[in-house]
């Protein structure tokens, strides 16, 4: 706008100082409320998402091996057996496998190497002889390497990373279950828990997660083969006791003395830390390390984030044909790995495992109906709110706008004395036209930048006060100017239009 | 007719140039049915620096001939020339711009904008002014103006703190800040009383007399017509007499 023009809609709005104020109180009002609607619909949809996200319902997990497959050496097993092997969450693997004849043969077998050893070959294969002393006998610990089966690589981990649309993030692990002791002599305070060898990304793919202190572990770290610990909020408790801060102390496993450099706990109220989850009740370090000390190469697991739940049934498929043909695995054949999204570890978990592959069998639709519904359902009751705030948004603003439109019908008529002698030194009908319309958008654009600042205000009080979610975006501001200035251009355009079509000697003697 | 005519032809013989010419000028309105005519052929000649005063009743068409003095409206037959422009038939556009250029207008109820400085109400002309001028130059102008109307310590009352005098003042201030060629006074004391009014047109005839200013001012009043140096005198949209007052 020009200046002059500037200065005549200012001289306009002064002359209707009260009418100006209530004109621009409707349309702050409007505006407020389309400001806290939006800023209230951002966040509860932002909240569902991570909630969502939390609960990890867009993760897919990868096990080595299939459990719903009988290979054939498997034959003779009863069912039962199966449920020990699945993969991922039973503590129970460890200790079945604890009791195999062939490790105990191995912990029995002679060695001669001294402190040194040359490490033939990875101890990935729990079947397979080896020719140097096992992890657990290098360690001194009976239960290092215990849960080691594994078909997955970290080739195959930054294939996924890579090659498939829709993942955000991917982490790999090597599971144990293992002691965590305080001091290196027998009977010191210990816990026995889940060890999780991972890659500093996993954060990433635990939304939910917090610290209560410290940090997760570093990249460079994770390079550098460190021995250093993150620990789950309850062994963090079990250990230390509540509310301690542990980082920075040392713990043991498998005899080795590892730095606390961190704890980690839930910020979701849909899972909090518990004795025996796979989360806070476990412990973190690099897989490097633990490939480092155990002598491995292979995976358990890779844990990869879709970027939204929705999509996790289609990246869960095509997670499995990239593997099938990384790992060449011809049509007929069986996959050596099990892929599952987190709907069907919360379904399959605790059934039998006859039931459990028919219900594998059908997670196309299952996976649909539980995390994509109950996100959609919440979703619903949210559009609800947010029409009510807008339909009330949308009220105010059409009330601000025909207090405008009256205000600038009002003036028309008060001020045709002063458009008479605009007139008269040399206005001409655009300018009166201007005059009126840029009045209109001055009182809107006043109401909805005030309308703006107030609506931040109620947006914060309601996230400080009640504890909503909200989310303000810029976008919802530039919004708000837009509708203000559009509303003030439509306000404006019917008396802009009596006023300009005003004569200028009727105008001039009006009284 | 032809008789009036004459008479302004003889006054082309002066020395100076005609600021106003209008050739038999005839206004009519339609008001329904019946047709109202306002001026029923009106010629007249005004030459630079003259201060012309018509009288006449109301309804004797001296306010129509203001509006067409003022291009506040155009003839419906006839030609009115000012300068050398013939404005007669110009589009509402062009009369704007020539409201604003070459005519101050000085209304009786002073037509000032309420809860605006007499700064600013000079100002106001300045604001329609094509090519626009700079704020500061339009101040500096706007100040000059009320500085010669001896208003410059006013220059940031609002009209309700001025007296009647000063706001006619402040009107006349408006009416020359952008240098007009002519300055148009409809009943500019009407609403003042005798001595107010006395100081007004003495301030106008001051004006005229430092910068050879064309002057044209509609009274009822004959003691105000008197300040003219010419009296021109209206009756039935007609011109009756036209007299010089030196």
């Amino acid at each position: 706008m020009k200046a002059h023009y500037l200065a005549i809609t200012l001289h306009g709005i002064r002359q209707n100082n009260f009418q100006a104020f209530l004109a621009v109180l409707g349309v702050t009002v409007g505006v407020s409320a389309l400001i806290v609607s939006l800023g209230l619909a951002r966040g509860a949809r932002q909240s569902i998402g991570d909630q969502m996200l939390a609960i990890g319902a867009n993760m897919i997990v990868v096990t080595a091996g299939n459990y719903q497959v009988k290979r054939p050496q498997d034959s003779g097993i009863a069912p039962a057996d199966h449920g020990f092997l699945m993969p991922d969450t039973s503590v129970m693997r460890g200790l079945a496998s604890m009791e195999s004849p062939r490790l105990i043969s191995d912990l029995e077998k002679p060695e001669t190497g001294g402190a040194t050893f040359l490490l033939a070959h990875y101890e990935d294969d729990p079947n397979a002889e080896h020719d140097h002393p096992t992890a657990a006998e290098r360690l001194g610990d009976a239960m290092a390497g215990l849960g080691a089966a594994a078909t997955l690589s970290i080739e195959d981990a930054r294939a996924i990373e890579n090659s498939l649309e829709g993942i955000s993030f991917v982490a790999s692990g090597v599971h144990e279950n293992a002691r965590v002791s305080l001091s290196e002599e027998e009977g010191g305070k210990s816990w026995f828990t889940r060890l999780h060898g991972t890659e500093p990304t996993l954060p990433s793919l635990r939304a939910g997660w917090t610290y209560t202190s410290g940090r997760f572990f570093s990249e460079s770290e994770f390079n550098d083969k460190s021995n250093v610990m993150v620990l789950g909020q309850v062994v963090s408790d079990r250990l230390f006791g509540t509310n301690a801060n542990p980082v920075g102390e040392t713990v043991f496993l498998w005899n080795q003395p590892f730095e606390i450099v961190g704890v980690v706990s839930s910020k979701s109220w849909a899972s909090r830390p518990a004795a025996g989850d796979d989360q806070f009740d476990a412990i973190y370090t690099p897989v490097s390390t633990i490939h480092e000390l155990l002598n491995l190469s292979k995976l358990n697991t890779i844990t990869a984030a879709a970027r939204s739940a929705g999509e996790t049934s289609r990246l869960a498929k095509d997670i499995t044909m990239l593997l099938r043909s990384r790992h060449g695995i011809t049509e007929q054949m069986p996959d050596d790995f099990t892929v599952q999204t987190q709907a069907e570890k919360l379904l399959g978990s605790g059934l039998p495992p006859d039931v459990a592959r028919v219900v594998a069998g059908n997670m196309g639709s299952v996976d649909n109906i539980t995390m994509e519904q109950l996100s959609g359902s919440l979703e619903r009751a949210n559009t609800t709110m947010v029409t009510l705030l807008a339909s009330i948004a949308g009220v105010s603003l059409l009330v601000g706008g025909i207090g405008v439109v009256n205000l600038l019908l009002l003036s028309v008529t008060q001020r045709t004395k002063e458009v008479g002698l605009r007139l008269s030194v040399g206005a001409t009908r655009r300018d009166i036209v201007f005059q009126f319309m840029s009045e209109a958008t001055a009182l809107t654009l006043t109401g909805g930048v005030i309308g703006i600042l107030v609506g931040i205000s109620v947006v914060h009080m309601v996230g400080e006060f009640l504890g909503w979610a909200v989310y303000l975006s810029s976008l919802s501001m530039v919004i708000a100017v837009v509708i203000s200035a559009a509303l003030g251009v439509l306000a404006g355009l019917y008396p802009a239009y009596k006023a300009s079509s005003l004569e200028p000697v009727g105008a001039l003697y009006y009284e | 007719m032809s008789r009036f005519g004459e008479v302004v032809g003889t006054n082309e013989v002066a020395v100076n140039a005609n600021v106003i010419k209008l050739d038999n000028v005839r206004k009519t309105y339609e008001m329904g049915e019946t047709s109202v005519h306002a001026l029923k052929g009106v010629s007249l000649s005004v030459e630079e620096g003259e201060f012309v005063t018509v009288t006449g009743a109301s309804g004797s068409g001296k306010s129509t001939l203001m509006h067409i003095l003022g291009c506040l409206d155009t003839p419906s037959e006839g030609h009115y020339s000012l300068g050398s422009e013939d404005v007669s038939r110009l589009s509402r556009e062009d009369l704007a711009e020539i409201r604003n250029k070459k005519i101050g207008f000085v209304f009786q109820g002073f037509n000032l904008l309420p809860r605006t400085s007499a700064a600013e109400n000079v100002e106001v002309p300045l604001l329609y002014s094509r090519p626009l001028e700079p704020a500061s130059v339009r101040k500096q102008k706007a100040l000059s103006a009320l500085n010669l109307m001896r208003l410059d310590d006013r220059a940031s009352h609002h009209p309700n703190q001025l007296s009647g005098g000063q706001q006619q003042r402040v009107a006349i201030a408006r009416a020359l800040v952008n240098d007009p060629e002519l300055i148009l006074a409809d009943e500019p004391t009407g609403n003042l009383d005798t001595d107010t009014g006395r100081e007004v047109m003495e301030t106008l005839v001051e004006l005229r007399a430092k910068r050879n200013i064309t002057i044209i001012l509609i009274t009822h009043e004959p003691e105000i017509a008197a300040y003219g140096t010419r009296i021109v005198s209206m009756k039935d949209g007609l011109i009756t007499s036209d007299t010089s007052n030196q």
